[in-house]
């Protein structure tokens, strides 16, 4: 399998992800719950790619071979959040317990009036802070989302809160970036996720776990062309009806001088390759990337 | 080849500069040949990194919301035609 996760077929048919919806709504949390374990072992069994590649990243995050036991609990982490996304997307937040870390960057952003990039990851659930953010404490975001990869997903959250479908913008069109240009312009934090490359993306490599691999540049260069701050944000499930959600600022502004860029650029990636790889550690349980990411098949 | 008009060729040699594109003469660039994608393949990013050096030059915003956006960058040809349509310098 290739370092290319846009060609993996998303799992799940649109009728399997309603019927998620449906249990989540009407049937409760707890029996959602229970579902789970029959999920996941579903997956197990079915998603030799997957197992493989949780295998390979909790070798390197627990540093020995991982058991079965703890490949199920990478997976059943992964379905636990995917059924509280629909809790978050529709602002039902009241059974859980959330923690937040650093928020005050978060406010003294909202309170400066000026947008800027909140850079997350496919670590946790970014959606527990896109919930909490737009359906609790309203704040102003918008969130870059590849809509053509996952056509059912996005469907069905739609329909969940379509206020929230509102606040994405859609990547791979020549004008998506004027549009975060423009939402950062009238003081959105626009959220984008760091750690996936899209097909023919620039990119730089960055020591990440010990080796080498590629992440995207186009959140710290489009921070640094339009002149705004970067925060860093990670919603890390803990168990139970736990989440951490940690806030860093990463940078107050990229500077960037027209013969340096690419070096400059490779600095602040790599700061953000740093603290994604401290918090995988935190919990490595929470690493939802589960295709080939140090491209080891190809090596 | 059709050769370029003047401001096309001026406009071609701004996105050439702005965007680094090495390995690309300002002169040679097809004027009806798309500039995303197909053609040159121009992404996103470049797009933006564009717009501001548009910004900066011609002394106006190309906006998201424009829904001529699509027609604007098919090509050089329908690039530079906006550009002076909307250039305020």
């Amino acid at each position: 399998m290739s370092r290319n996760w846009a060609r993996l077929p998303e799992r799940g048919s649109p009728l399997a992800l309603w019927l998620i919806r449906a249990i989540a709504l009407h049937g409760g949390r707890p029996v959602g719950r229970a579902l789970l374990y029959p999920i996941t072992l579903y997956f197990l069994a079915t998603a030799g790619a997957a197992r493989r590649n949780s295998q390979r990243f909790l070798r390197r995050a627990l540093g020995r071979e991982p058991g079965w036991r703890e490949v199920f609990r990478h997976i059943h982490c992964f379905a636990a959040t995917i059924l509280d996304r629909v809790y978050f997307l529709t602002g039902r937040l009241d059974d859980f317990q959330i923690e937040i870390r650093g928020g005050q960057a978060i406010l003294d952003q909202v309170a400066s009036g000026r947008g800027c990039i909140l850079l997350g990851s496919h670590l946790g659930s970014f959606e527990a802070l896109r919930g909490i953010g737009s359906t609790v404490r309203h704040l102003p975001i918008k969130i870059l989302m590849n809509v053509e990869h996952n056509h059912a997903v996005t469907r069905l959250f739609a329909a969940l809160n379509p206020a929230l479908a509102q606040a994405v913008i859609a990547i791979g069109r020549p004008e998506t970036l004027l549009e975060v240009q423009d939402s950062v312009a009238r003081g959105f934090m626009v959220g984008a996720l760091g750690d996936r490359v899209a097909q023919d993306e620039k990119t730089v490599r960055c020591r990440f776990f010990g080796q080498e691999t590629a992440f995207p540049i186009g959140p710290i260069l489009l921070a640094g062309l339009m002149g705004c701050p970067v925060i860093l944000c990670f919603g890390l499930y803990r168990g139970g009806n736990r989440y951490d959600v940690h806030f860093e600022v990463l940078a107050e502004r990229i500077a960037l001088e027209p013969r340096r860029r690419q070096e400059q650029l490779g600095v602040w990636v790599q700061r953000y390759a740093d603290r994604l790889e401290y918090y995988a550690r935190l919990a490595p349980y929470n690493w939802f990337n589960f295709y080939d990411y140090w491209a080891e098949d190809s090596a | 080849m059709e050769p370029l008009s003047p401001f096309e060729l001026e406009v071609a040699r701004l996105l050439v500069e702005t965007l680094h594109l090495e390995d690309v003469k300002p002169e040679e660039i097809a004027p009806e040949e798309p500039l995303f994608g197909e053609g040159l393949g121009l992404d996103s990013i470049d797009a933006l990194e564009l717009a501001l050096a548009i910004s900066k030059t011609y002394g106006f915003q190309l906006r998201s919301d424009d829904k001529e956006n699509r027609r604007v960058f098919a090509s050089l040809r329908a690039l530079s035609q906006h550009i002076e349509q909307r250039r305020t310098r």
